[in-house]
């Protein structure tokens, strides 16, 4: 938005009043979004999620909530990695399954209460995601992707073969936590631990986002080098990143297999799976809190309604294929920011010139430029950047 | 020898035999350069003479093959970029790198000095830090574009604006690749004043730069490349005169 009108500013005036109209910007991001109407958003969220058991007309419509938020829980999950350090893991099924798998493992073998083994488990994962992260992380771009896509087909591969201890393709029981509940009573618990996984991995999002940890790995995401040259310890901010994010996604696929109880290689360890979390944050908005989750209930919903009104055919895989290839093309940010664009162009436009007529504009450049000596050092700066050939840079994105 | 004692220059920044090579071409070449401390230090040469792949091997940008590094005493050698900034040596790039989608301000708030979990999980917003960030970029003169994001500014203020980023770390060395590239004359002469500034708050500068009127102005010791290797230092004027410079440069 800003740009937009930057931009026609200096197509009308020319570059020498490009300076300033570029400094009228001065009102903080932030306060665009006024505080109190995302505190009102998360309050109505919240109270939508936790009343859904009680609205959902019937079992299937429940469960069917339950696997939406197990896919909010791993798409932010994997947003603690994609998002802010922008190394894209298309292989994040790999510590879903590690984590389901571990779970039922540790119950079969361990005999152990079906929640402490879920905690194990988390454990277990976050040991094997220290060694492998120290691996993954030492590439990037394509790169990394390509080796998340080969872990999680390595392990594919690993628990299928190893039919003994994991049960193979036939799959892997796992004892309900709690055998005296009905089928639907059961749904309504795992909702509500679904839901307080997600409340917990979103708390733990936010803050690291507000942190200097999260402005740290933002960098990262922008520009590695640059980032690692003024300080940042990249290589081990990384990799706790990508530690937190496996383990979110492990308690993910820990809550799934006790909810679910029936494991099989080739969904737990799916590369469909790993995409899907992908898609869903960038469809919502892999900036922002809750694009994960947001994409998790657009892709989920749209999933379920394509399975059960086109069955057997794959057609829901085209459905999400088309999907992606919307959100890249049309909008890269993601829902979140092309949805608050649109509301801001309904509101008084405090950075816009567009509704200022050309005389008070004049008007507001002879002032500028009255009160232009008075701003001392920074003036003659400003001044002497007006006949570079440079100046109109302003207007431009210098795309690095 | 006694009679003939070399002036006991403190050394901020010192090679021994650094070497790196790309495939058949040895960028740096057995390279032996002593900065001096406090002062504005010149690094200049021809196109290709190794310049920039000096200062990434100095800045753990890049592994040197052999040779070493040490910074006022400790051996800093193959250190890691982000150990070698917070060990007080701060850089900017020959074309000019900032973070492009965040503010201004966000960019500043990157510079990690000291990375401890206490730090770490404050909240980004730390006043302390902010009012920090104001200061320096009161100092280049780009405090009006606070919450711009950076990819909006010209090139100049980006340049600005990411010497306040290496100010932001706190070192006390500060190595410029080419600061006039690319820059109109104004803002030229605004980095120039800035640099003599800082230099005189105690900073140590080291700056690679092909504008010649900047680097006889404003430094007080050259260092000029050739072929990866130091061929002449000394006094500003007494480099414009050497023979050997005059031959790298001109081909003679």
């Amino acid at each position: 938005m800003r740009n937009v009108s930057e931009r026609t500013a200096s197509a009308a005036l020319g570059p020498a009043v490009t300076e300033t109209v570029v400094v009228v910007p001065d009102t903080p991001r932030r306060s665009r979004w006024p505080r109190l109407v995302s505190l009102a958003l998360v309050v109505i969220g919240a109270a939508l999620v936790l009343s859904f058991p009680f609205v959902a007309p019937n079992p299937y419509i429940l469960s069917a909530g339950v696997v939406i938020l197990n896919y909010a829980v791993l798409s932010t999950g994997w947003n603690f990695m994609g998002g802010f350090t922008g190394y894209i893991s298309l292989g994040h099924a790999a510590y879903f399954g590690l984590g389901a798998y571990g779970t039922g493992l540790i119950v079969k073998y361990l005999q152990l209460p079906g929640f402490v083994a879920w905690v194990l488990a988390a454990l277990l994962v976050v040991a094997v995601s220290i060694p492998v992260g120290i691996a993954a992380l030492r590439v990037r771009g394509a790169s990394f992707v390509i080796v998340s896509i080969a872990f999680v087909l390595i392990l594919l591969l690993v628990f299928q073969s190893w039919r003994e201890f994991t049960g193979g393709s036939e799959g892997l029981i796992v004892p309900r936590p709690f055998p005296d509940l009905m089928r639907p009573e059961h749904h309504r618990v795992f909702f509500y631990l679904f839901a307080a996984l997600l409340a917990a991995a979103l708390v733990a999002w936010w803050i690291i986002d507000r942190s200097k940890f999260g402005t740290a790995l933002k960098s990262i995401r922008e520009d590695e080098d640059k980032a690692r040259s003024l300080g940042v310890p990249t290589t081990r901010f990384k990799l706790i990143a990508y530690v937190l994010s496996a383990l979110v996604t492990a308690l993910g696929g820990g809550l799934y297999a006790l909810w679910f109880g029936d494991l099989d290689p080739i969904f737990q360890f799916s590369i469909l799976v790993g995409s899907y979390m992908v898609l869903m944050a960038l469809l919502g908005g892999v900036r922002h809190l809750f694009g994960p989750l947001l994409g998790a209930l657009v892709v989920g919903i749209a999933l379920e309604y394509f399975k059960l009104e086109f069955g057997d055919t794959q057609f829901h895989l085209v459905a999400a294929g088309l999907l992606l290839g919307v959100v890249v093309l049309f909008m890269p940010d993601g829902v979140i920011p092309a949805v608050r664009a649109l509301i801001d162009r309904f509101r008084p436009q405090q950075t816009s010139i567009r509704d200022v007529t050309a005389a008070e504009l004049l008007e507001q450049n002879r002032a500028a430029a009255t009160s232009e000596p008075r701003a001392g050092a920074s003036s003659d700066h400003r001044a002497g950047a007006a006949p570079d050939p440079h100046a109109d840079a302003d207007n431009r994105e210098v795309v690095r | 020898m006694s009679a003939q004692a070399p002036v006991a220059v403190a050394s901020s920044l010192e090679t021994v035999e650094l070497t790196k090579s790309f495939g058949g071409v040895t960028a740096v070449d057995h390279a032996s350069v002593r900065f001096v401390d406090g002062k504005v230090n010149g690094l200049i040469g021809p196109n290709g003479s190794g310049k920039t792949t000096f200062f990434n091997c100095v800045t753990g940008m890049i592994k040197p093959d052999a040779g070493s590094v040490a910074y006022r005493g400790n051996d800093i050698t193959r250190h890691a970029s982000d150990r070698v900034a917070r060990a007080g040596i701060g850089r900017s790039f020959q074309l000019c790198r900032v973070f492009p989608r965040m503010t201004v301000m966000e960019n500043l708030l990157v510079a990690v000095r000291h990375p401890s979990l206490r730090t770490l999980l404050r909240s980004a917003d730390d006043e302390h830090e902010r009012e920090r960030a104001r200061h320096w970029l009161r100092r280049v003169g780009i405090d009006h574009l606070e919450q711009a994001e950076a990819r909006n500014l010209s090139y100049g203020q980006q340049k600005l604006l990411e010497l306040a980023g290496v100010l932001m770390g706190d070192p006390d060395t500060i190595m410029l690749d080419e600061p006039a590239g690319g820059v109109n004359p104004a803002l030229i002469g605004r980095i120039a004043t800035l640099v003599r500034e800082l230099n005189d708050e105690g900073k140590t500068f080291i700056i690679v730069e092909h504008n010649m009127e900047m680097v006889m102005s404003l430094c007080d010791h050259v260092v000029v490349f050739d072929r990866g290797r130091p061929i002449a230092e000394g006094a500003p004027s007494d480099i414009q005169k050497d023979p050997r410079v005059l031959e790298a440069y001109l081909g003679v």
